[in-house]
């Protein structure tokens, strides 16, 4: 591949990271542009990006969250303390 | 031999967002979600001795859960006629109207979509509970909290590249876990 067109088409691996990157708004610009260039010419990583995208909305519409750190490390605490009077 | 035994250390970390996703949708408070999930720990541990090794940890977990759940509303319903849902129907101005009134609108679904979305959330806890742990840990602190990549090589003492590695692995088995579990 001559340099001139490394600048526009990357490779699968390339662009798996790309459409990864540009699902956390990580993705530059000119990667986005590399990214829908790509897909445009391959199947697999056309069905790849949908898959991945869907995925992104899947978990938006789940809203799902995770608890504090700290009340993780409360937790914990409270059931080591609990499960060391359970075991004496 | 049991199919399951039980590991209380392990239980935050594996299971707290589990149950924690699980109980806000249902109570809508978050002191009281907290307050249920630690009260639900401490029951656990009380009755370890009960677990039969049939169902798995996180079943066993729920259904405590459950009954915390169901104990805490009737507890804040305690009262006599304060769970009752009083519904007038007639009404000097609408007379003869109410019935049209009282239809439910068919585009209304936000309680049912809110249920499905949750039961959603916890589908996603759950296939993340199939991909290794630290992996599973990597991919929440990076989507589910939005952590900046910076922020978790320095926490998980990865490059970068490690980080994306990780990230498209835990995505490519969640994505496989949730067509086949989910739709």
């Amino acid at each position: 591949m001559s340099n001139k067109n490394k600048i526009f088409f990357i490779d699968c691996s390339k662009a798996i990271d790309c459409c990864n990157k540009s699902q956390y708004e990580e993705a530059s610009f000119l990667d986005k542009a590399k990214l829908l260039l790509h897909i445009a010419f391959c199947k697999t990583c056309r069905k790849f990006t949908d898959r991945n995208s869907k995925l992104t909305h899947l978990i938006k519409k789940s809203k799902i969250e995770t608890c504090p750190e700290e009340k993780k490390q409360q937790w914990k605490e409270e059931i080591k303390k609990e499960y060391a009077e359970e075991r004496t | 031999m049991p199919a399951h035994s039980l590991d209380p250390n392990k239980w935050v970390d594996r299971y707290s967002d589990y149950l924690f996703n699980y109980t806000i949708v249902r109570v809508n408070n978050r002191e009281v979600a907290n307050d249920l999930i630690s009260e639900t720990f401490l029951a656990a541990l009380k009755s370890a001795k009960y677990f039969k090794g049939e169902a798995s940890e996180r079943t066993w977990l729920i259904s405590i859960l459950k009954r915390k759940i169901i104990d805490y509303y009737r507890k804040i319903n305690s009262r006599k006629g304060k769970a009752e849902v009083k519904i007038n129907y007639s009404d000097d101005y609408n007379e003869g109207e109410w019935l049209e009134e009282q239809v439910a609108d068919q585009f209304d679904r936000t309680a049912e979509d809110e249920m499905e979305n949750n039961e959603l959330g916890l589908a996603i806890l759950e296939c993340l509970d199939s991909i290794n742990e630290k992996h599973a840990e990597i991919f929440k602190r990076k989507t589910i909290d939005g952590a900046d990549t910076e922020a978790i090589c320095n926490e998980f003492n990865i490059t970068p590249s490690n980080l994306w590695v990780i990230i498209h692995r835990a995505r490519t088995a969640l994505a496989a876990c949730l067509e086949k579990n989910w739709f």
